[in-house]
């Protein structure tokens, strides 16, 4: 049964296997930037309460001061609202739901939600789906690190933790997937 | 691909159900079983890839087997799963009816296909719920319709 045998070598896996003219993926514009380049990572980091959080800069369009959202009726978290920008309506979300932060009481939405903090933001994410609003209370700026500096995560579900930085003898900060926040 | 006659040879195998058959891949295939995933929609993909999930800043395309398998009915205790299997040194979701388990055989175990199975059905192994149909994934995935 040579011909079995040849079929069974192919069955197995093997990480060198040949997997030309497999199906063509287009590759997601939020692909993070292969680190095997040696680049730096450009990390977008922002703070919620006090805990220090970032995500990949490229996935980041603009960054604009908290205004107040437009309310859907019966919207349930992590969606806060909409906004309107520039006319594209932006859902805006709050990233604690899904980090397994507690997440402020009240409204943030609508007529009835207080006015935010002053170093409130919201970061306009580039989505497979179209723009997203991202809720943070802070915004602390773009930092660069070096690939290896990216402690990333063993396989496995990593509950959309891309990696952690440990520098400068602050608090680690946690890379996240932004795609993963908005789910 | 000269491949050396070692019958006893061990064969672990992770079994799943897609319809009314059950397959089996390479259990060193396998990376994770993800019990819920909602890909994002791609444009432009094959009419058998749902989209994508990121895992792990990697982008994962989604493949329903279930549209490149025969169809058929599941039994009622399968819960569909997506079963995250390497290929090469990069990873593919395939969406399954459920998981039928994992079990060790030796390659003496592998009776030829049987008449009328799919292309990429390479023999089967008889296990304790009935027989699993060896699944060469790459060969499925390199025939499937553009």
């Amino acid at each position: 049964m040579g011909s079995l045998e040849a079929a069974l070598a192919a069955f197995r896996y093997h990480p060198e296997e040949d997997v030309g003219g497999l199906i063509e993926l287009p590759q997601s514009p939020l692909e993070p930037e292969p680190a095997a380049r040696g680049e730096d990572v450009q990390l977008l980091a922002f703070a919620l309460g006090s805990d220090e959080y970032a995500v990949p800069l490229t996935t980041v369009t603009e960054i604009l001061r908290a205004r107040r959202l437009t309310e859907i009726p019966r919207a349930r978290p992590p969606l806060l609202g909409i906004l309107n920008l520039r006319g594209t309506i932006t859902p805006v979300y709050d990233p604690c739901v899904r980090l397994g932060r507690p997440t402020e009481p009240g409204p943030r939405a609508g007529p009835d939600a207080p006015p935010a903090a002053r170093p409130v933001r919201i970061l306009v994410l580039r989505t497979l789906l179209g723009p997203a609003g991202l809720w943070v209370d802070r915004v602390r700026g773009v930092q660069r690190v070096r690939p290896e500096h990216l402690e990333r995560p063993p396989s496995g579900p990593t509950g959309g933790v891309m990696g952690v930085i440990r520098q400068g003898g602050g608090a680690p900060r946690t890379v996240v997937d932004p795609e993963w926040l908005l789910r | 691909m000269a491949a050396s006659l070692t019958p006893d040879r061990p064969l672990e195998l992770c079994a799943f159900w897609v319809g009314s058959a059950v397959y089996a891949i390479d259990v060193a295939r396998v990376d994770e079983v993800l019990p819920r995933v909602v890909p994002l929609p791609v444009p432009g993909l094959p009419e058998h890839v749902e989209g994508v999930v990121h895992l792990q800043g990697a982008t994962v395309p989604i493949v329903d087997l279930r549209r490149l398998l025969p169809a058929g009915t599941p039994p009622r205790t399968a819960k569909p799963k997506v079963v995250v299997a390497w290929l090469g040194r990069r990873r593919v979701g395939l969406r399954v009816d459920g998981l039928a388990g994992v079990q060790q055989f030796h390659e003496q175990d592998v009776a030829p296909p049987a008449q009328g199975e799919p292309g990429p059905v390479i023999g089967a192994v008889e296990s304790r719920e009935g027989p699993w149909r060896l699944l060469d994934v790459r060969a499925l995935l390199r025939r499937a319709p553009a």
